[in-house]
């Protein structure tokens, strides 16, 4: 039986009279995880509450077998945190910035200093890593926030929007590191980010939190697959009449700026029915196409945002 | 030597500290020693324990120093009054501003304004270690500056004397100098702390550690010019240690003011210190 690494149930939380979290489930085992909701969702809380900041108000859950309400300076010897803010100690190089943290997560200080060494090289930053971290550039802060969240080898990672602020082939090569990360090694990552089409290319499985609630969970294939169907139309003739009819029959259409309609279609409805709506609006339909759900289909749909 | 761009696990076993805050102390200090001016401001902060020391000398050396004396009994005499004046001349207190203004002030200030204390609350350390691991670093400087000194000038008083009659008259000293330390040293750590807790910019933090006590100390030269009242020396940061240094070695009070006033005043600093710290530190910041 697989272990998991991240077991919460039944999590409440409340900011005064405000509910952050209201009844959050969700099980992880190894792989990745891409954690996603809008804002005040309640991932920051969620995060907080994982990595023992906060107590829940209700609920219970272990993170790596340890409970997060009275082990909380034990799990987080066992998880690495890559926060999304740029973080430095002003006056320190690469390897002494690593090694301290390795130290402070309880690593002897000689090991902590040949780790350091070893992660900043995986990390690409072997050359560099007797350089002021001041003179970094923000692909190289992104690595060494990587490192040192590696240094101590976890065995859960927490990526909190891991390729912000960087050009397009450094986050390429930070995507490349999580993807060996995840694919090879038997570290569990949960990435939490605004960038779907990065959770989409690391990620097998997701959760998406919406107003304190787990609004979806699973594998994203199955998730695509249960919730709706999306097709893709072009359609010559006046289409009001034709878009009001879909809505009546629970589909959700979208007109593109590019003249085309996407219609997503909730899984019980046979797509025959679009065919039977254009027919009697007498609209013509020149292309039908049953196009792929991307995740920010998916995550639109979920949270009900365009 | 040449290594593969590869991810391998850490085989070693993690340890439990007794002390987890002594590695945020040892970088602490690494950090100061790398700045060429703290160097600089540190040495000349160890001027005046030279002097008394020499002092400590001279006084058991009088035959070689005839010649300064020009018959008086006594060139320098090493008793509470010798301590007293140690402790609290100004040119010490500055320094010791001065120090904790260059190794303080960016304690958290720094850590603030890099985002680094997300990456310390994300490891197995708690608010207590934090606080511990950077006033670890003050007390190094003001503990080499005050107890270290203290207890030096009691050593090499015995050792040149020959004789224990400085104890014998005066058995408390050793308490008495611990004590002392420990206030100046608490003070200030707490001080500093406090003060570079509460900005992110370690210039602003520098310019508050350093104006507050020099602005104290003239408010109250102006009050004492206005109201001729003794009680004017509580505004003063400067004259309340004083105040409390004259109880502790048992000498008179250059104020009129009971030292219990001043006292409370310091402790007063220290408390609001440590609340605001408590309040301003969380390791939820973590996660914003």
């Amino acid at each position: 039986m697989e272990q998991q690494s991240l077991v919460l149930e039944d999590i409440h939380f409340s900011y005064g009279q405000v509910a952050a979290l209201r009844g959050v489930s969700l099980t992880m085992g190894s792989g990745a995880i891409g954690l996603l909701g809008p804002n005040g969702a309640g991932k920051s809380t969620l995060l907080r509450i994982i990595l023992g900041f906060l107590s829940p108000h209700k609920g219970q859950g272990r993170v790596l077998g340890y409970d997060i309400l009275c082990e909380q300076r034990s799990l987080r010897r066992y998880v690495g945190y890559m926060p999304e803010d740029d973080c430095l100690i002003p006056g320190m190089d690469a390897v002494s910035f690593t090694a301290f943290f390795g130290e402070l997560s309880g690593m002897p200080r000689a090991e902590a200093m040949k780790r350091a060494h070893d992660v900043l090289f995986y990390v690409g930053l072997g050359e560099s890593r007797y350089r002021l971290l001041e003179t970094y550039s923000a692909g190289m802060q992104q690595r060494l926030k990587l490192a040192q969240a590696l240094v101590h080898d976890p065995r859960l990672l927490f990526l909190d929007e891991p390729t912000s602020n960087l050009d397009p082939q450094g986050r390429a090569e930070i995507l490349d590191l999580i993807v060996d990360i995840t694919s090879k090694k038997d570290i569990s990552v949960l990435i939490s980010s605004h960038i779907l089409t990065d959770i989409e290319f690391l990620c097998s499985s997701v959760v998406i939190l919406n107003k304190g609630l787990v609004a979806a969970q699973g594998l994203l294939a199955d998730l695509r697959r249960a919730r709706f169907n999306l097709y893709e139309l072009k359609v010559k003739g006046e289409s009001d009449g034709f878009l009001k009819k879909l809505e009546s029959r629970g589909c959700r259409p979208e007109m593109t700026e590019d003249g085309l309609l996407k219609i997503y279609m909730p899984s019980g409805l046979n797509n025959m029915e679009i065919v039977r709506a254009a027919a009697e609006e007498k609209v013509q339909i020149r292309q039908f196409i049953k196009s792929r759900t991307s995740l920010e289909d998916l995550f639109a749909q979920t949270v009900g945002v365009d | 030597m040449i290594r593969d761009r590869g991810y391998f696990h850490w085989d070693g076993a993690f340890i439990d500290r007794r002390w987890p805050w002594w590695p945020i102390t040892r970088q602490g200090l690494r950090l100061a020693f790398k700045m060429k001016l703290f160097k600089f401001i540190f040495v000349g902060s160890l001027v005046p324990a030279f002097v008394f020391l020499a002092g400590v000398y001279i006084s058991e050396r009088l035959e070689d120093f005839k010649a300064m004396v020009h018959g008086r009994g006594t060139l320098i005499s090493v008793d509470p009054a010798f301590f007293k004046t140690y402790y609290s001349i100004d040119f010490l207190l500055l320094m010791l501003v001065m120090l904790m203004l260059f190794s303080g002030a960016g304690l958290i200030a720094d850590d603030a304004k890099h985002n680094a204390l997300q990456l310390y609350f994300s490891r197995p350390i708690r608010k207590k270690d934090y606080f511990l691991g950077k006033a670890g670093v003050l007390w190094f400087f003001l503990l080499i500056l005050t107890l270290v000194p203290g207890l030096l000038f009691i050593l090499f008083k015995i050792i040149f004397s020959g004789s224990f009659a400085l104890l014998r008259s005066f058995p408390w000293l050793p308490l008495s100098v611990l004590a002392e330390s420990l206030i100046l040293t608490v003070f200030f750590s707490l001080y500093t702390l406090l003060l570079s807790s509460l900005s992110s910019n370690r210039r602003y933090v520098s310019i508050m550690i350093f104006g507050v006590y020099i602005f104290s100390d003239i408010l109250f030269g102006i009050f004492y010019g206005l109201v001729r009242s003794p009680y004017a020396a509580l505004i003063s940061i400067k004259a309340n240690l004083q105040q409390v240094a004259a109880f502790l070695f048992r000498l008179k009070p250059a104020f009129a003011v009971s030292w219990v006033y001043s006292l409370l005043i310091l402790g007063a600093i220290c408390v609001l210190s440590v609340f605001v710290l408590n309040r301003r530190i969380k390791g939820v910041t973590v996660i914003r």
